[in-house]
């Protein structure tokens, strides 16, 4: 690990975890986009929102003059899933102004990005988008690739990134690094914070045999800025179960134990429901939210769990 | 060890369709093969990237059915892969695509379909401009109108077909009457795809007024336009196809070319 790379960017400001309130957000979708802005003052439980920032990247039109229009009412978060931070070769230049525009036009509370790859390099010297996210070896070699280019972005955008734990069906065998561990010296390197997905920590830690607790027990609450939580489905391969995290569902019971218990041990944070596919109605939705909510209201910021602990 | 560069195509090709044997050794098995584990990264791809298909091209979707349109989808997404990560401008050569495959000789009016409906993608994601009106044009003194030349608005997109490709895709949109008969001996439609306001909306031209348009977007004055419409078409009045352009917010800006 090269020297300079021992501290924290010292140009970007801190993690972002107080740009959104400590409460529940959920995923903006385009079929909820009306219901929103008519509703206005009626839905109380919903603390900010958060879309995928490939789906705003357009030139213009009635997409954008919705997000435009939801921005004047709610705190955004930009959650990228297409920066493919861990691809070897250079960024996608073209894609991270793209994104630097939209970040400007909105204002985001926050910009996240994904612990995974998505875009291979091919022959013509650009890259196929396989629009999927998937997870790297956890090498030296990956290490720097990513680190570069969560630095590359965060020097672009002029801000801290959160960068989100990944969900995964598979592993490498030359792997040699822990994620956590992975994912703790990505962000000391770079100074980016986490994007703590609890139903990814679940879904891997039931794919991979890991304990779910022991990862989150790994994760300082000084780093994590957001949350997610999900729905996921299940395939059976040959009598043995995989769990697919394909947000279409509501979260499981054992995913809000374990939310519970993150929060618990890390205090309130910015909770966003996503629900990618099948997508329910927006008091479906709102339902999750409030769930989440109930669970940030009760739980302590972490100074005072440390000072209980220490009295 | 595998390089990630070297790593990253083989799992490219996997994900599309091809040999998944040089990453046996490579993925930890574990209760599932390699090629059990690298199926499911080959479904999420395929899966989201036809559902990407199928929100740009619903009409097509609706016309060839779930299975076909899958299927269809399947061959292009590993011919034709996103080459960059919007989805929303993934597609654009899947009309050309369609044209080409034998199996739709019965249905020749399907790539102009796709033609109209990634128009009215393209349309609906262009940037915002103004519009021209009728009444910005009011000061113009007639006997300069030879001399305007226009900016069309980004939105603007033209799509021609020998059938009547706007009828077939009004009567497949949401809440459209489910037995309405489009008459394929109706003719061809020339149209232009544009979006005034929030909307995006279908205008239909003559062939020749069609023709005035595409001179027109490239910036040509209008009495040289309308002249080299005129050598094809003698009898060719504009009066009809500027209204309709004027009218539906073909234009967003004119000047006056001495």
């Amino acid at each position: 690990m090269s020297s300079q790379h021992q501290s924290a960017h010292p140009v970007l400001g801190p993690i972002p975890a107080n740009s959104l309130p400590a409460r529940a957000g959920i995923g903006l979708k385009a079929q909820h986009y009306q219901e929103i802005l008519e509703r206005g003052a009626d839905i109380r439980s919903i603390g900010w929102l958060e879309v995928h920032s490939e789906n705003y990247m357009c030139a213009g039109g009635p997409q954008l003059n919705w997000l435009t229009a939801l921005c004047e009412r709610y705190p955004v978060s930009l959650h990228g899933v297409g920066m493919s931070l861990g691809t070897a070769g250079p960024l996608d230049a073209k894609h991270l102004k793209r994104l630097v525009d939209l970040e400007r036009r909105v204002e985001a509370s926050h910009v996240s990005e994904h612990l995974s790859w998505s875009i291979a390099k091919n022959a013509q010297g650009g890259g196929d988008y396989l629009n999927d996210l998937i997870a790297l070896p956890y090498t030296e070699e990956s290490l720097d690739v990513f680190c570069g280019h969560v630095e590359e972005m965060q020097d672009a955008l002029g801000r801290r990134v959160l960068i989100e734990n990944p969900s995964s069906y598979l592993r490498y065998e030359h792997s040699v690094i822990p994620e956590p561990e992975f994912l703790l010296e990505v962000a000391k390197r770079s100074g980016c914070g986490i994007l703590l997905d609890v139903n990814n920590v679940y879904v891997s830690a039931h794919n991979h045999g890991f304990d779910a607790h022991a990862y989150l027990d790994q994760i300082p609450a000084d780093l994590v800025g957001e949350i997610h939580l999900a729905g996921h489905s299940q395939t059976v391969i040959d009598g043995r179960a995989i769990l697919i995290d394909d947000h279409g569902s509501p979260v499981i019971d054992d995913v809000w134990s374990l939310y519970e218990y993150t929060i618990a041990r890390l205090g309130p944070i910015p909770t966003l429901i996503e629900w990618d596919s099948n997508i329910p109605d927006l008091d479906v939705l709102l339902g999750e939210a409030a769930k989440a909510d109930r669970i940030l209201a009760a739980a302590h910021p972490p100074e005072e769990v440390r000072h209980v602990a220490v009295g | 060890m595998l390089p990630l560069a070297d790593l990253q195509s083989a799992m490219r090709d996997a994900a599309l369709g091809g040999d998944m044997d040089r990453l046996s050794g490579v993925i930890v098995e574990d209760g599932f093969s390699h090629t059990e584990r690298l199926s499911i990264h080959r479904g999420n791809t395929t899966i989201l990237l036809t559902e990407a298909l199928a929100a740009t091209f619903k009409v097509v979707h609706k016309l060839v059915g779930e299975d076909f349109f899958e299927a269809v989808a399947r061959l292009y997404i590993r011919a034709h892969p996103p080459r960059n990560p919007c989805l929303f401008e993934y597609g654009h050569d899947f009309p050309t695509y369609l044209a080409s495959l034998p199996q739709l000789d019965g249905f020749p009016y399907m790539a102009d379909v796709a033609r109209l409906e990634w128009g009215w993608n393209e349309a609906f994601h262009a940037a915002e401009a103004p519009v021209l009106s009728a009444s910005d044009l009011a000061a113009v003194d007639p006997d300069d109108y030879a001399q305007l030349a226009f900016t069309p608005h980004p939105a603007l997109r033209l799509v021609a077909s020998p059938y009547p490709i706007k009828e077939i895709w009004a009567v497949n949109q949401c809440g459209a009457d489910d037995d309405a008969i489009v008459d394929l001996d109706e003719g061809a439609q020339t149209l232009a795809v544009v979006r005034p306001k929030a909307q995006v909306e279908v205008l239909e031209l003559s062939e020749p007024g069609l023709t005035l348009t595409e001179y027109l977007a490239a910036g040509e004055r209008l009495g040289n336009a309308v002249e080299r419409v005129q050598t094809a078409v003698p009898d060719f009045d504009p009066a009809s196809t500027l209204a309709v352009l004027i009218g539906g917010g073909a234009f967003s800006t004119h000047i006056l070319q001495s």
